[in-house]
C-alpha cells in the first residue's frame, strides 16, 4: 500500500491523528478504512492557497491517487484547455466553463469504487442535453449525436444491462435528431421527444431519466411541469449574463443532488463508505471559480450536498473568498475550527500551503538520491536558493539524482543541466522547466527580461527600449499586477520580488544567446538609466556593472566611498551591489573568460589573487585590496547558487573585524557585521546590516 | 503516515468488514457456514446406525433391525434372490391399489428358516398379485426384523405401528416364527395396536388365543395347530400308552417347550416314572451345558423298565439334537426307543451337529411336521386338503427356478416350512380380500381381524399343507399333522397324516360347537 509521498503535509494527510483530509472524507488515505468525521453536518469548501510550485496541484494529485478506487473522486484543473472554449465544432451558446466542469466531473465521479458500483447523473444528464439542445440545429447531426450520446451515457450505471441501455441511447438519439426541423425553435421539441422517450419504458434506465427530468418542475416559473422547466434552463443558460449564472448554479445542484443519491437510503449507504471528493485545481479560474460560487451559495442557502471539496487557488486570496475562515496548515493538524458564518464566501476553509522547511528540504533531497554521495551543504543550499518551495526543490532534487554522477556540483550546475521529468522524454535545463511551471508562460519572454529590473521605473524603461510595442507600461503594469496576485509582489530593489524565480529568470536571460548580448543590453540599458536618475540609484548602477563583470568599477566605488558614508549606509551599498548576479567568468581585467561557471570569487576573497592585482594610482592599497576581498566574499556568500565556503565565510569575518580597524567612527557597526555575516551566510539568512532592521538591501 | 497494512487481514477488513453490504452477507455467510459446519460436524460425529431404509443398528447392538421396503439383503446372500424377486414384485404393483403385509422374522440371522419363510410368502404374494390378479387390493410385501430372538421387537412393532396408520396400509404380519417369549410380546403389542398377525410356525399354546376361553391376542390367527393339537396328533398316530412313555422336558421352558410338555403331561396322566427336566440356556439355540444334562437322562432312560419304548420329548431342537446324539451313545443300546417331538424335529435334518450314526442304534426320531411335500402325493385322505392344492404351490415353485417369478434362492428338502409360510400368506390375502367391502380398494385395519373366524367351511383356505377351517380364536381346526421319521441318512422321511381329532374333518370342516 503507497502512502503519500509528500513532505510537509501531514496536517492535511495523517492517520494519526487524522489530518483534515481523512476528517472531511471520513476515509483514510490509500484504506477503505473509515475515520471519524470532523464535521457532521455541513462541510468547509477547503481552498488551498499559494503561489507556483508551492504544491496546491500536488496535494490534489495526491488526494486523488489516496482516494480513488476508495470513493468517488474527480479532478478538474481550471486551466485545462477544455474549459477555455467550446471544442472547434462546438456551440459557444449552449456552452460554458462550468457546464464542461459539471460533464468532466460527472463522468470522473462516476467510476465504481470498492464495493460500490458506478453512479449515475440523470438529473444532469437532462439538464445538459436541455442546455446542449440550445446549440443544436439540423445542420450537424453527426455532432448533435455525439454530444446526445455522451450527455446520456452520464446516467449510465455499467450494469449488466449496459448493452441493452447503450443500444436504448441509440434509439432516443435518433428521436431527439427526427424532432429537429429546418426551420422554427429547436429546444422545445427536442425536450419533448426527450422527456417522451424516457416516459416510454419501464428499464431502470428510463426510470431514472424520467426522475431526474421530474427534478425540474421545481425551476423557477416551471409551475411543476419538468418540460418547462428544462426549456427556462435551457433558455437562461443561453439569455447570458445573472441567467446564465443562475443556469450554471442549477447543473451544479443537479450534479451534487444525483450524487447524493448514490448515497440516500439504507442499502446505498451499506455499500458506501466515506464521502465522495472533487478536487477543483486553479479554481480562479472561470470553471473552478463558477462552480466554487455555486455551491458555497447554494450551501448559503441551506441547500446541503455531502462532497468533499478540496480546491486549490493561485495567490494567498481572492476578492469573492473576503470572509473566508482561513488557517495556516499546521493549525489544521487536529481540527480546522471551522464555523460558517452567513456570507457565501464564508463557507469556505482558505487554508495557506506553507513552503517546507530546511528538514523537509532534507528529507526530499535524500530521498531523492538514495545512496548518491551528495554535498552535504547542497539541502541546505537548495532550500537557502528555493525558500522552500516543493516544485524547485523537487526539480532540483531530481536534477541532482541525475546529473551529479554526470559531475555537476554547484546548483548553477544543477539549473542548467537537462533533466528528464519522465523516461520517455528528452530532457530540458532544469530551469526552463522550473520556468514553465513558476512563470506565467503568455508573458516569460519579458519578465525574463523585466527580472533584471530593480523597480518599476526600470521597468518601464526595459520595456520602452527593448520589449515588443504592444506590451509596453500597461504590459508591464499588467504583470505587476499578475506577479502580487499570484504571491509574488515585487519588492524594494526588485521588480521581480521572489528570489528564487529571479534567479531562474536572470539564468534565462543570460543564456538567451551564446554572446549574452540580451544580458549585457538590459544592463547596459538599466545602468543608463540609473546615471540619469538620482545619486540613491547609484548602488543599482553598481550591481548592474557588476553584473556585467566590471568588478573594478564596483570596488572602485566602494573603496571610495567607505570613508565618506556612513557606516551602516556602506554596509548596506555593499550588500546591494554584492547582490549582482554572476553567470560569467571574468579575468582579473574584467576580461570575459568565455567558460560559464567559473568562479573565481573565493580565490579572491580568500586573497590568492592580490599579488597579481594591478592597483589603481594613487589609492589606499590596503583598504582597495581588503574592499576587493570583502565585496568578493559577500558577493559569493550571498550568491543562491554558490554552495557556502566556510574559509571565505571565516576570512570574511576577518576582513571585517580588520577593516573595523581603518574607521574609527564605524568600528562597532563593522565589528557587528564581522560577526552576524558570517552566522546569517552559515544560517543561508539575508545579510542583517546592523541599525537598519527594514532591511533594505534587497537579496533574501 | 500510517503504517504499512497488507495481507488478507488487510483486504479482508478494506474490502468486506469496512463495506456495511459486504459485511452483513460475509456475516450471515459465515453463520450459514458455522451452522453447516456444526451441523456437519455432529453428523460425521454421529455414528451412522443406518443399514438401509429404515433399517438400523439399536443403540448398542451390531443386529440391523427395522422394517425394510426395499432390496436389502440383511447381508444375508441365500436371502439376496428373493428378497429382490419380493422387490421387483413390490415395483411391479405400485400403481395398483395394494396394501402391505409385514413378514416378521430375524432375517438377519443364518436361520435357515427365513429363507423358506421369504420363498413362501413370495410364492403366495406372487399368487395373489397375477394368478387372482382380479382381486383387490394387491398385496406387497416388506420384512420387518426383530432381530435375533426379536430382542428388537419394540422398535420393529412401532415401526410397523406407525406404516398400518399411514400410507402404507399394513394390513397383516406373517411369520411369526416360533413361539418364543419375545414373540408372545411382539404379538401381544401388534394385537394391541390392531395390527391382524398370522402365525406361520407358533405351535405353542399359549401364543394363541381360545386357551381357557380367552382371547388375549384379538386379531391373530394362526396356521400351525397349536402343540396339544400336535400332541393329540402324534399320540393318536403312536398310540402310545402311559406305562411306555417316559417324559424329557425344558424346564422351565418357553411358550413352546411348556405348552407341549402340558399337552404331553395330559397324555402321560398316572405315569409311574417322574419325568426328567433338563435346563437349557436363555439362548436355546446355544449349547450350554445340557450334553451333560441328557447323558445322565440316558442312564435314567436305560433304568426304565423294557416295556418303556417311547420318549416324548418337549425341547428345542439344539437340545433335541443333544439328546439325540446322548441317546446314540446309551448304555442300553439293545433296548429300541421311539423319540416323539413336536415340529422343532423337522430342524434336525439340517443340524450338521447330528450324529446319525444314533439313528442306527435301536433309536427312532419321529416328530410333527407343519407341512410335508410328500403329505399329499401317495392316497392322500379324501377330506382335510388335497393333492391339487398342493400342486398348485408344487407348480409355483417350479416357476420360481426361472424369471420371471424367481429365481427365489435354494429349493426346499421337504417344503415345511415354506409351506406354511405360503398358507399364512394366503390366508392373511383372503382375509384382508374378504374383509375389503364392495366398491371399496381396501379393508379397514381391524376388519381384517374379524374376518379370521369366517374363515372356514366354505370360506376356508386351501392350504398347501390342508385345509385351513379357522374357528372362533383364530386356530386351526383338525389341521392336517404330517408326522415325519428322521432317517438315518439324516433327512426326514414322511411316515402318515395324523390328525389332532383322530380323523380328517368333515366336508363342510365347520368347527364343532
Amino acid at each position: 500500500m503507497v502512502h503519500s509521498s509528500l513532505h510537509g503535509r501531514g496536517a492535511l494527510f495523517d492517520t494519526e491523528p487524522p489530518g483534515l483530509a481523512p476528517r472531511l472524507t471520513g476515509l483514510r488515505p490509500y484504506q477503505h478504512i473509515p475515520t471519524p468525521y470532523e464535521h457532521q453536518g455541513e462541510l468547509p469548501f477547503v481552498v488551498l492557497a499559494g503561489g507556483r510550485g508551492l504544491g496546491k496541484s500536488a496535494v490534489l494529485g495526491e488526494l486523488r491517487s489516496a482516494y480513488r478506487g476508495h470513493t468517488p473522486v474527480a479532478l478538474i484543473d481550471g486551466e485545462d484547455a477544455q474549459f477555455d472554449r467550446p471544442s472547434p465544432d462546438g456551440h459557444a451558446e449552449s456552452w460554458s466553463p462550468v457546464s464542461q466542469a459539471t460533464v468532466t466531473i460527472a463522468e470522473q465521479l462516476a467510476e465504481p469504487v470498492t464495493g460500490a458500483g458506478r453512479i449515475s447523473f440523470p438529473r444532469l444528464a437532462s439538464g445538459l442535453l436541455a442546455v446542449a439542445a440550445g446549440g443544436w440545429s439540423d445542420r450537424d447531426l453527426p455532432r448533435i449525436r455525439q454530444e446526445a450520446e455522451r450527455i446520456l451515457l452520464m446516467n449510465d450505471t455499467g450494469s449488466w444491462v449496459a448493452g441493452f441501455a447503450g443500444r436504448w441511447i441509440g434509439k432516443v438519439v435518433a428521436k431527439l435528431v427526427a424532432s429537429l426541423s429546418e426551420t422554427g425553435p429547436v429546444v422545445e421539441p427536442i425536450i419533448e421527444a426527450a422527456l417522451e422517450a424516457f416516459g416510454e419504458g419501464v428499464a431502470p434506465t428510463q426510470r431514472r431519466l424520467r426522475k431526474g427530468a421530474a427534478w425540474y418542475c421545481d425551476y423557477p416559473n416551471a409551475g411543476g411541469n419538468p418540460k418547462l422547466g428544462l426549456i427556462l434552463l435551457s433558455g437562461h443558460f443561453r439569455a447570458g449574463g445573472a441567467s446564465h449564472t443562475h443556469a450554471e448554479r442549477y447543473l451544479v445542484r443537479a450534479l451534487l443532488a444525483d450524487l447524493d443519491d448514490a448515497y440516500a437510503g439504507v442499502v446505498q449507504r451499506a455499500h458506501r463508505l466515506g464521502r465522495p471528493v472533487v478536487l477543483i485545481d486553479n479554481v480562479q479560474e472561470p470553471a473552478g471559480f463558477h462552480l466554487m460560487e455555486s455551491v458555497l451559495r447554494d450551501r448559503a442557502d441551506g441547500i446541503a450536498d455531502r462532497v468533499v471539496f478540496f480546491a486549490a487557488l493561485r495567490g494567498h486570496g481572492h476578492p469573492a473568498l473576503r470572509n473566508t475562515v482561513r488557517r495556516t496548515l499546521p493549525e489544521l493538524a487536529r481540527g480546522s475550527g471551522w464555523v460558517p458564518g452567513s456570507a457565501p464566501s464564508s463557507r469556505a476553509l482558505l487554508v495557506a500551503l506553507p513552503p517546507l522547511s530546511p528538514d523537509e528540504t532534507l528529507h526530499m533531497v535524500n530521498a531523492a538520491c538514495p545512496g548518491q554521495p551528495t554535498h552535504p551543504q547542497l539541502p541546505h543550499a537548495v532550500h537557502r536558493l528555493t525558500d522552500g518551495n516543493p516544485l524547485g526543490i523537487a526539480l532540483i532534487a531530481e536534477s541532482a539524482r541525475q546529473n551529479l554522477p554526470q559531475g555537476a556540483v554547484s546548483l548553477g550546475e544543477l539549473l542548467m543541466a537537462d533533466v528528464a521529468l519522465h523516461d520517455d522524454r528528452t530532457g530540458h535545463p532544469a530551469h526552463r522547466e522550473l520556468l514553465d511551471r513558476l512563470a506565467p508562460d503568455d508573458r516569460l519572454d519579458e519578465l525574463t527580461v523585466l527580472a533584471a529590473a530593480h523597480d518599476r521605473d526600470s521597468a518601464f524603461v526595459l520595456a520602452e527600449t527593448g520589449l515588443p510595442d504592444d506590451f509596453g507600461t500597461a504590459g508591464v503594469l499588467d504583470l505587476e499586477e499578475r506577479l502580487a496576485q499570484e504571491g509574488r509582489p515585487g519588492t524594494p530593489g526588485h521588480f521581480v520580488g521572489d528570489p528564487f524565480l529571479r534567479v531562474l529568470l536572470l539564468l534565462r536571460l543570460h543564456r538567451h544567446d551564446p554572446d549574452h548580448a540580451a544580458w549585457q543590453w538590459v544592463h547596459r540599458t538599466l545602468i543608463d538609466h540609473c546615471r540619469g536618475t538620482s545619486p540613491d540609484h547609484s548602488g543599482y548602477r553598481v550591481r548592474h556593472e557588476l553584473a556585467l563583470g566590471n568588478v573594478d568599477f564596483a570596488v572602485a566605488h566602494l573603496r571610495d566611498t567607505f570613508l565618506r558614508l556612513d557606516t551602516c549606509d556602506w554596509l548596506s551599498a555593499l550588500v546591494l551591489i554584492a547582490s549582482a548576479p554572476c553567470y560569467d567568468a571574468y579575468d582579473p581585467e574584467g576580461r570575459h573568460l568565455g567558460n560559464e561557471l567559473y568562479d573565481d570569487r573565493g580565490a579572491v576573497a580568500l586573497g590568492r589573487t592580490d599579488a597579481a592585482q594591478h592597483l589603481p594610482d594613487g589609492v589606499d592599497v590596503t583598504l582597495h585590496l581588503r574592499v576587493r576581498r570583502i565585496l568578493h566574499a559577500v558577493w559569493q556568500l550571498t550568491d543562491p547558487l554558490v554552495l557556502p565556503d566556510p574559509r571565505v565565510t571565516e576570512r570574511l569575518r576577518w576582513e571585517l573585524e580588520q577593516l573595523s580597524n581603518q574607521k574609527p567612527a564605524g568600528s562597532e557597526t563593522l565589528w557587528r557585521a564581522s560577526r552576524d555575516w558570517p552566522a546569517d551566510a552559515a544560517a543561508g539568512r539575508p545579510f542583517r546590516v546592523p541599525g537598519d532592521d527594514e532591511e533594505q538591501n534587497g537579496g533574501h | 503516515m500510517a503504517g504499512m497494512t497488507a495481507g488478507w487481514p488487510a483486504w479482508l477488513r478494506e474490502h468486506v468488514w469496512e463495506i456495511r453490504f459486504r459485511r452483513y452477507v460475509a456475516l450471515m455467510l459465515a453463520v450459514v457456514l458455522v451452522a453447516a459446519g456444526v451441523w456437519g460436524g455432529m453428523t460425521l460425529a454421529r455414528e451412522d446406525r443406518s443399514c438401509a431404509p429404515g433399517i438400523e443398528r439399536p443403540e448398542g447392538s451390531d443386529e440391523c433391525v427395522g422394517v425394510s421396503t426395499t432390496a436389502y439383503d440383511f447381508g444375508q446372500r441365500r436371502l439376496t434372490d428373493v428378497i429382490a424377486a419380493i422387490d421387483r414384485e413390490n415395483d411391479s404393483i405400485a400403481s395398483r391399489a395394494r396394501v402391505t403385509v409385514a413378514v416378521f422374522q430375524p432375517f438377519s440371522t443364518a436361520d435357515n428358516d427365513t429363507l423358506r419363510e421369504l420363498q413362501g410368502a413370495y410364492l403366495a404374494q406372487y399368487e395373489a398379485n397375477h394368478h387372482e390378479s382380479g382381486q383387490t387390493p394387491a398385496v406387497r410385501l416388506v420384512l420387518a426384523d426383530p432381530g435375533a430372538d426379536s430382542a428388537h421387537w419394540r422398535e420393529t412393532v412401532d415401526a410397523l405401528g406407525r406404516m398400518a396408520k399411514g400410507p402404507d396400509r399394513l394390513r397383516a404380519v406373517t411369520g411369526i416364527g416360533s413361539s418364543t417369549d419375545t414373540n408372545k410380546e411382539a404379538v401381544r403389542e401388534l394385537t394391541r395396536l390392531g395390527i391382524p398377525v398370522i402365525g406361520t410356525s407358533i405351535t405353542a399354546d399359549d401364543l394363541a388365543n381360545g386357551q381357557n376361553g380367552k382371547d388375549p391376542f384379538p386379531g391373530l390367527a394362526r396356521v400351525a395347530p397349536t402343540n396339544t393339537d400336535l400332541a393329540r396328533a402324534l399320540t393318536s398316530s403312536a398310540r402310545i400308552s402311559t406305562d411306555r412313555a417316559y417324559l424329557v422336558y425344558d424346564k422351565p421352558g418357553d411358550p413352546y417347550t411348556r405348552t407341549l410338555r402340558q399337552s404331553f403331561e395330559r397324555l402321560l396322566k398316572g405315569s409311574p416314572y417322574q419325568p426328567s427336566a433338563f435346563h437349557p440356556p436363555q439362548d436355546r439355540t446355544r449349547e450350554g451345558a445340557t450334553a451333560n444334562a441328557f447323558r445322565n437322562i440316558t442312564f435314567n432312560i436305560c433304568d426304565t423298565p423294557r416295556t418303556t419304548d417311547t420318549l416324548l420329548f418337549a425341547g428345542r431342537h439344539t437340545q433335541l439334537r443333544q439328546f439325540v446324539n446322548a441317546l446314540g451313545r446309551r448304555g442300553c443300546l439293545d433296548r429300541k426307543f421311539t423319540v416323539l417331538t413336536g415340529d422343532e424335529g423337522s430342524y434336525l435334518t439340517s443340524d450338521k451337529e447330528l450324529e446319525t450314526a444314533a439313528l442306527g442304534r435301536n433309536l427312532t426320531v419321529r416328530y410333527t411336521a407343519l407341512a410335508h411335500f410328500d403329505a399329499w402325493t401317495d392316497n392322500p385322505p379324501a377330506r382335510g386338503g388335497s393333492r391339487a392344492d398342493a400342486r398348485t404351490l408344487a407348480k409355483l415353485l417350479a416357476q420360481a427356478e426361472h424369471e420371471p417369478v424367481g429365481p427365489i434362492g435354494s429349493a426346499p428338502l421337504d417344503g415345511g416350512q415354506l409351506t406354511v409360510a405360503y398358507d399364512a400368506t394366503r390366508l392373511a390375502v383372503k382375509g384382508i380380500r374378504q374383509a375389503t367391502p364392495d366398491g371399496s380398494r381396501f379393508p379397514g385395519l381391524a376388519d381384517v381381524g374379524d374376518v379370521w373366524p369366517q374363515l372356514r367351511g366354505s370360506l376356508r383356505v386351501y392350504g398347501a399343507s390342508g385345509w385351513l377351517c379357522l374357528d372362533n380364536h383364530g386356530n386351526p381346526y383338525d389341521k392336517a399333522v404330517p408326522i415325519v421319521e428322521l432317517t438315518p441318512a439324516g433327512g426326514s422321511e414322511f411316515v402318515e397324516l395324523a390328525w389332532p381329532e383322530g380323523r380328517p374333518p368333515k366336508d363342510n370342516c365347520l368347527p364343532p360347537a
